[in-house]
């Protein structure tokens, strides 16, 4: 038994290594990243230690301008140097150009000599730039997460919210549910009488039905966001075929808008709906729904009273399984949204690839996986005891 | 009343569900320029260009050596771990088996993010190492799936028949577990397969230039220059997809067929 | 096979005017005749069992006076009504499934109370109408579970009560209780007699199990092949099948085959291959010349004594105990032949050679 034991633990051992490796650690790896008080603290060594003790109320310590003097004329990667430039431009607006104009100037200056950073540039002697520099120091910190949900830390260290010209994160994850919230019910509106009328019917009908929800499941999502592009443009089909039969005189703007991502969203995700509530249906016994007539329902009667209690989990099931996965959806908008489209997924990509700022990414993303690990857990726990029974 | 609505309601979720999978197929010999309808003459422009341009040459080859390694790697371990838990012997089974499914719960570009910044210090960005590897943990769900439900179908009264008859716990291991679980096995690296084909977001946080794959050079193609290149090249995804999958399901069916007929 | 016997009643039928009245009523499912031009009554308060093999229509016949099918032609009338074109759950039937079709998502006292919900009837009334209902079936103590945890016996019980609640004109069984054991079937039989008698309930009560519908019923309809074979009492259809089918269905019986001679005042001579005469007094009218089959239960045939006017030598192939009385297994030429016999009886029977006899007016004549 023991030997059995021991056996059945090393051949799951290479997969829980595998994944505990490439899985969880970059999970966990990017979950760091947003927290980590990030690269500032590493360019600036010494400015660092200069700006530890002081409280941040009264004027900078003058040990800070020397230091700051001294931390520029290092020799530092140009990517980690870009990437601070950027983590404090987030902060204070200007640092992009103050901060190559300063090095350049300090390089240039002799060594050993007292360099003047107000002659330099006069924002050095702003005390709020210096606050900046200290926040943007800590080994951990909350900026990114803050900044995730258009937060920041006010000068006295007090929550707040951004501007509002530059709080956009939020309405991109109140966009990325609200579009998640309609593909769901689009897929019950299209899923539900569906899978009734799949289980309704038998033989070959049936199975036509079933092919044909479960043959998108083995097709590439990239070639049916390609084909619903050649369906939905200006001169698609759908739009040669409404002019032609005169339904329209002028196309309809089907894509790259919020309509081409619902349509190929609906489309993608409709299986996942239509199997759960099948299966549900299925499981009803058959005399059932006689019985509520023979009882004096009438159809709808027996629908509300019957067929939906009892086709509630599956219900439940396809609806938390679209939403979950919609959530996390980044090809379909990409390609069939217009810039006011873009979900979550996209801004965290614009962050990791576009800037690699992989704190606000990891941020983000952190917003992102936390309702959808909740949602996979609720779903965990619902499809159990459907499961067991 | 309630026949015919339920008859054309069902033809429109049918044609909903089916026409945007082919709707780009015939586009793939079109003659023209533009990935639109009205198509002009057969004709194998875009088939040729698929095989000629280097970008999209070399997409294909990267596909088809990541698909294979993504599979085996995910194959290998997916199946060692599905036979692992299949008697609930370790510890902890029940959450390691949800566990092993969340990669495919995760979305994809938290991973991406994530594998980025590891790869960054592991020194695997840009590589081929690293994009099989990202891409056989996103296939890994699915081999789980088929393989442990494959287990699961095995009669228990089999394999202690062949113990009883004298088999060691290789013997029946090899003998009788094995192959029986073997059209699960397929099944999983054929999904496996199709899944890295068909990998977009990932491969675009880890994969560099070199490693770019056919989906990949597809989604950057309907972004930035649509072509009916990209039809060619759905044409190609499809038919690999269909074909493996009508492999890994005649195969079993074949053997039975086999079977019966020496019987 | 023990054949219960009543006491002959006088079918109600007779003194009650048609309640249910099928009108030559067919079905077909494509070219299959499964209902073929029935045409019968049913009395008010009056409970008539469908009997038949699998495939003889009688589910048929109950769907449709359910709702569920459609005749394909003829007219259904309930109390001067037509109803064949009404949706079921404007019918106005109590219908018990055979496997009780209990809705698994509500408790019993939802269950109960569901077709009154349907009814719009008030919360109030619901609630105790549904407890008067369950009590009917003593068990108003389990209203607040759910049919899961119920005992088979108990989910019978519930879905009788959940027919019965609104008080329909009719309430229709399709075979309810075939999922029981033999001794809570038994039990179950003696309940819904006595709640048809208590309700003047007028049941439709579908079954293969012919003793069932001989415990059961004040009429039986035997069907077979989509017709009505014979539609009579219990006693009726026991001592007096008027076909080949019914008496080989209903009980067990002995046929012999023979031509009819003559036939006067109801008594009928017939004359077997082998010459031997029989006589045999009943109500079928076969003229001289006729092939038929004389059918005789087993426990009106007789081993010893002089019993009956009808005499045949059989030989005798083996006597099985069966404690209260033994069976005795013979044959004549290509005739097998059972008789039911006391075990002193059987003593004289031994040595191979028996005469067995039978009397005029305890045998029927049916077609071959």
């Amino acid at each position: 038994m023991i030997r059995q034991r021991l056996n059945a633990c090393l051949l799951v051992a290479p997969l829980v290594v595998f994944l505990g490796l490439f899985f969880i650690w970059p999970l966990w790896a990017m979950l760091v990243t947003s927290v980590q008080g990030g690269t500032v603290r590493e360019t600036f060594p010494q400015t660092a230690i200069a700006l530890a003790d002081w409280d941040g109320a009264g004027e900078p310590p003058a040990a800070a301008g020397d230091a700051i003097v001294a931390d520029l004329r290092l020799e530092v990667p140009t990517e980690r140097f870009g990437d601070s430039v950027r983590t404090l431009n987030s902060q204070y607006p200007g640092f992009r150009t103050l901060l190559p104009r300063t090095a350049r100037a300090v390089r240039e200056a002799p060594a050993g000599e007292k360099v003047d950073l107000a002659g330099i540039d006069p924002r050095w002697t702003d005390r709020a730039l210096w606050l900046v520099m200290k926040r943007a120091m800590p080994a951990y910190t909350d900026a990114n997460l803050l900044a995730a949900l258009d937060l920041r830390r006010d000068d006295a260290g007090a929550i707040a919210a951004v501007p509002p010209e530059m709080a956009v994160n939020r309405a991109t994850m109140t966009r990325t549910f609200v579009i998640s919230a309609q593909v769901t019910l689009l897929c019950i509106a299209i899923g539900l009488p569906f899978a009734m009328i799949t289980a309704s019917l038998t033989g070959w009908k049936r199975n036509l039905l079933l092919v044909a929800v479960l043959l998108p499941l083995w097709t590439s999502l990239l070639v049916r966001t390609a084909s619903w592009m050649i369906l939905l443009q200006d001169n698609g089909l759908i739009n040669q075929a409404l002019l032609g039969l005169g339904i329209i005189d002028r196309p309809l703007a089907l894509i790259y808008n919020r309509a081409g991502v619902l349509i190929a969203m609906t489309h993608v995700l409709l299986p996942f709906m239509v199997l759960p509530i099948y299966a549900s249906l299925l499981a009803i016994p058959k005399n059932l729904l006689p019985a509520a007539a023979a009882l004096g329902a009438r159809p709808w009667q027996s629908f509300l009273h019957v067929l939906l209690p009892l086709a509630m989990p599956g219900l439940l099931a396809g609806s938390l399984l679209v939403f979950m996965v919609a959530l996390g959806y980044y090809i379909t908008p990409a390609l069939t949204g217009g810039a006011g489209d873009q979900m979550i997924s996209s801004v965290i990509a614009f962050y990791a690839i576009g800037t690699a700022n992989w704190g606000m990414a990891g941020a983000l993303g952190l917003f992102l996986l936390i309702p959808t690990t909740a949602l996979y857990l609720v779903y965990g726990r619902l499809s159990k005891p459907a499961g067991a029974a | 009343m309630l026949g015919a609505f339920k008859l054309v309601f069902g033809a429109l979720v049918v044609g909903f569900l089916l026409i945007p999978l082919m709707a780009i197929l015939p586009l793939a010999f079109t003659d023209s320029v533009f990935l639109t309808y009205p198509m002009s003459g057969p004709s194998l422009r875009w088939m040729n260009t698929l095989a000629e341009s280097d970008a999209w040459r070399r997409s294909i080859v990267n596909s088809l050596i990541i698909g294979t390694g993504a599979t085996i790697v995910s194959t290998l371990v997916g199946t060692l771990a599905a036979l692992g838990l299949r008697r609930d012997l370790v510890p902890f089974a029940g959450v390691l088996r949800s566990a092993f499914l969340l990669p495919m719960v995760v979305p994809a570009v938290v991973l991406g993010v994530g594998m980025q910044i590891l790869y960054a210090r592991m020194g695997l960005a840009s590589s081929y190492t690293g994009v099989i590897i990202a891409h056989a943990v996103l296939c890994v769900p699915f081999v789980m799936i088929n393989v442990s439900s494959s287990l699961a179908a095995i009669e228990p009264a089999l394999e202690r028949a062949a113990a009883s008859l004298g088999a060691s716990p290789r013997r029946v291991f090899t003998n009788v577990t094995l192959p029986l679980a073997m059209p699960g096995v397929l099944t999983g690296a054929v999904f496996a397969f199709a899944t890295s084909l068909d990998e977009v977001v990932i491969t675009l946080f880890v994969a560099g230039p070199n490693q770019t794959t056919l989906a990949r050079q597809m989604f950057s193609s309907l972004r930035e220059n649509i072509s009916p290149a990209i039809a060619a090249a759905a044409l190609i995804i499809m038919i690999l997809t269909f074909v493996l999958i009508g492999v890994a399901k005649l195969i079993p069916m074949l053997k039975a067929r086999k079977a019966a007929a020496e019987a | 096979m023990a054949a219960p016997r009543r006491a002959a009643v006088r079918p109600k039928a007779d003194r009650m005017q048609s309640f249910i009245h099928f009108e030559s009523v067919s079905k077909n499912f494509g070219a299959a005749k499964v209902v073929d031009e029935l045409d019968f009554h049913v009395g008010k308060e009056e409970f008539v069992s469908l009997l038949g093999p699998s495939g003889s229509g009688k589910t048929t016949l109950l769907m449709m006076l359910a709702g569920f099918e459609r005749p394909s032609s003829g007219a259904i009338h309930l109390d001067g009504r037509r109803i064949e074109h009404l949706p079921p759950y404007k019918r106005e039937m109590g219908v018990v499934f055979q496997n009780y079709a209990l809705f698994p998502h509500m408790t019993i006292a939802e269950n109960v109370a569901f077709p009154l919900k349907m009814r719009g009837v008030g919360a109030a009334e619901r609630e105790s109408r549904t407890l008067k209902a369950l009590e009917l079936v003593q068990l108003a103590h389990l209203r607040e579970r759910k049919p899961s945890q119920l005992s088979g016996g108990q989910q019978q019980r519930i879905a009788l009560s959940r027919a019965l609640v609104y008080e329909p004109k009719v309430v229709l069984m399709d075979e309810p209780l075939s999922a029981l054991d033999k001794q809570l079937r038994e039990h179950m039989q003696l309940e819904i007699r006595e709640l048809h008698r208590k309700l003047g309930l007028t049941v439709i009560f579908v079954t293969h199990d012919q003793s069932e519908a001989l415990t059961m019923s004040d009429r039986i309809a035997v069907l077979n092949h989509g017709k009505i074979e014979q539609f009579d009492t219990p006693t009726g259809l026991y001592d007096r099948p008027r076909t080949r089918f019914v008496a080989e269905f209903i009980g067990e019986t002995n046929l012999l085959p023979g031509t009819v001679e003559s036939s006067r005042d109801g008594e009928k001579t017939i004359r077997m291959a082998d010459g031997t005469g029989l006589t045999c007094r009943d109500a079928s009218d076969f003229s001289p010349g006729a092939s038929v089959m004389v059918s005789v239960r087993p426990e009106m045939m007789h081993v010893a004594g002089a019993a009956g006017e009808n005499r045949i030598e059989a030989t005798l192939d083996d006597c099985v105990y069966h404690g209260d009385h033994v069976r005795l297994h013979m044959h004549r030429g290509d005739i097998r032949l059972v008789a039911k016999a006391h075990r002193r009886d059987a003593q004289a029977a031994m040595g191979g050679a028996v005469g067995v006899s039978f009397r005029s007016d305890e045998c029927t004549l049916v077609a071959p």
